[in-house]
């Protein structure tokens, strides 16, 4: 491994030195990306109550103005209540208008909870939507393993009981595009009042759903501008804090909010706490040697290079999520 | 499990065949013992799908525990985790 002038890997590596500073280039460039590039006058963005589309509603107040940004709240059937509550307290928090636009009906229209629930029938037959939950899992614990995760769909019925089964190809691809309905239905809200109001379309994705491909093409990944599409989740609750974030937001434990069960983002997705994923990313981006990695994360150098071999193949089998249309 | 077990040699080929045909990578140097996770032959969806093949063509199950790099980290290996099971249900 090519290891690049680099600092001694430290668990304090990815920290912000300065958040104000960090805070004060974003905002500049956010403002000057969407006034002199994109020739808007505002920001939209849609708000979940969660921390990365609060730290970027905060930077969009900064950048252009309370009176300028329009909070969009997006819920459908199977959101979490909270979500929507967190998201008003924010707006009311920074002075911003908020809007609600529920998409359940649009996203009946397009049949995405019925393709889905179809294909949750293929592996459980007795699953009725009135009386269970669903969410998909991840299988086997992969990052420690040089294979791929294996997802599993789980149900959940109305006296808590839990059923797990390995999702085969068919029924995985077939939930995954039906519940991608949700975030696409929302990207379309998004730019019908950004349209309406001259405005820009703010994405809220960090650095890992970006780098990792945790979203949705044309969905969550649909927007103008990332402004902190290039930050560790380390350094957005940094950010948090400096903006004066509710804590009750910084102290929610971030969730997928796409299927009717409870789910963190850890447990279908990216397979270790933030604190970790952030220093381990970043040692693997900046080609740190495992051996050097291995000592600072209490990990053996094996399990180390599992995990970059694992960050290499999302990264390149996510690419796909990142492309432009191909144009040639 | 099928009637007519196959036999070793007949298992590496369809496994192989199965990947070649399968794979949307370089295989030019693809043998028995390449670590197709690792080379990244093979991603998360083309592992559901091999173990679909795998339980649909050779009839046999892999249970949770069976999903663990040493029975699937190349032709060799998955190829030894289709005998394994096939002998285990033999003496059952």
């Amino acid at each position: 491994m090519n290891k690049k002038n680099h600092n001694p890997f430290s668990r304090e590596i990815v920290i912000l030195e300065n958040e104000k500073s960090e805070c004060d280039a974003i905002v500049a460039r956010l403002h000057d990306n969407v006034i002199h590039r994109l020739h808007r006058t505002g920001a939209v963005i849609g708000i979940s109550g969660g921390i990365d589309s609060s730290v970027t509603l905060a930077l969009s107040v900064l950048a252009l103005g309370a009176e300028n940004v329009l909070g969009i709240m997006l819920p459908e059937k199977d959101s979490s209540g909270d979500s929507a509550r967190f998201a008003q307290q924010l707006a009311d928090k920074f002075n911003v208008r908020a809007i609600t636009e529920n998409i359940t009906g649009a996203l009946q229209g397009f049949g995405c909870y019925q393709r889905r629930d179809e294909a949750v029938k293929n592996i459980f037959p007795e699953y009725d939507p009135a009386r269970y939950k669903m969410k998909i899992g991840v299988k086997n614990s992969g990052l420690y393993t040089n294979l791929p995760p294996l997802f599993s769909l789980v149900i959940i019925d109305d006296k808590g009981v839990e059923q797990s089964k390995r999702l085969p190809a068919p029924e995985f691809r077939q939930i995954e595009a039906a519940s991608n309905f949700k975030q696409r239905c929302r990207m379309s809200m998004l730019y019908y009042h950004a349209e309406r109001l001259h405005y820009a379309v703010i994405g809220t994705p960090n650095k890992h759903e970006v780098e990792q491909g945790f979203f949705v093409k044309y969905g969550d990944g649909g927007a103008d501008i990332m402004p902190i599409g290039h930050l560790y989740k380390t350094q957005v609750y940094q950010l948090a804090r400096y903006l004066g974030i509710p804590q009750e937001i910084i102290d929610r434990t971030p969730t997928t909010d796409t299927y009717s069960a409870e789910q963190t983002q850890q447990e279908f997705f990216y397979q270790l706490p933030f604190a970790q994923m952030d220093l381990l990313w970043y040692a693997y981006e900046n080609k740190y040697d495992p051996s050097e990695v291995a000592p600072v994360m209490e990990m053996t150098v094996e399990q180390v290079k599992s995990v970059f071999v694992n960050f290499e193949r999302k990264f390149k089998t996510t690419e796909y999520l990142r492309m432009a249309p191909i144009r040639e | 499990m099928k009637e007519i077990l196959e036999n070793t040699a007949q298992i590496k080929e369809k496994i192989d065949s199965y990947i070649r045909k399968n794979t949307l990578s370089n295989i030019s140097n693809l043998n028995d013992k390449t670590l197709l996770f690792r080379e990244g032959i093979f991603d998360s969806m083309a592992f559901v799908l091999l173990i679909d093949y795998i339980e649909e063509t050779f009839g046999i199950k892999a249970s949770d525990e069976d999903l663990i790099e040493e029975n699937f980290e190349s032709i060799e290996a998955i190829t030894r985790f289709i005998t394994h099971k096939y002998e285990v249900s033999t003496v059952r």
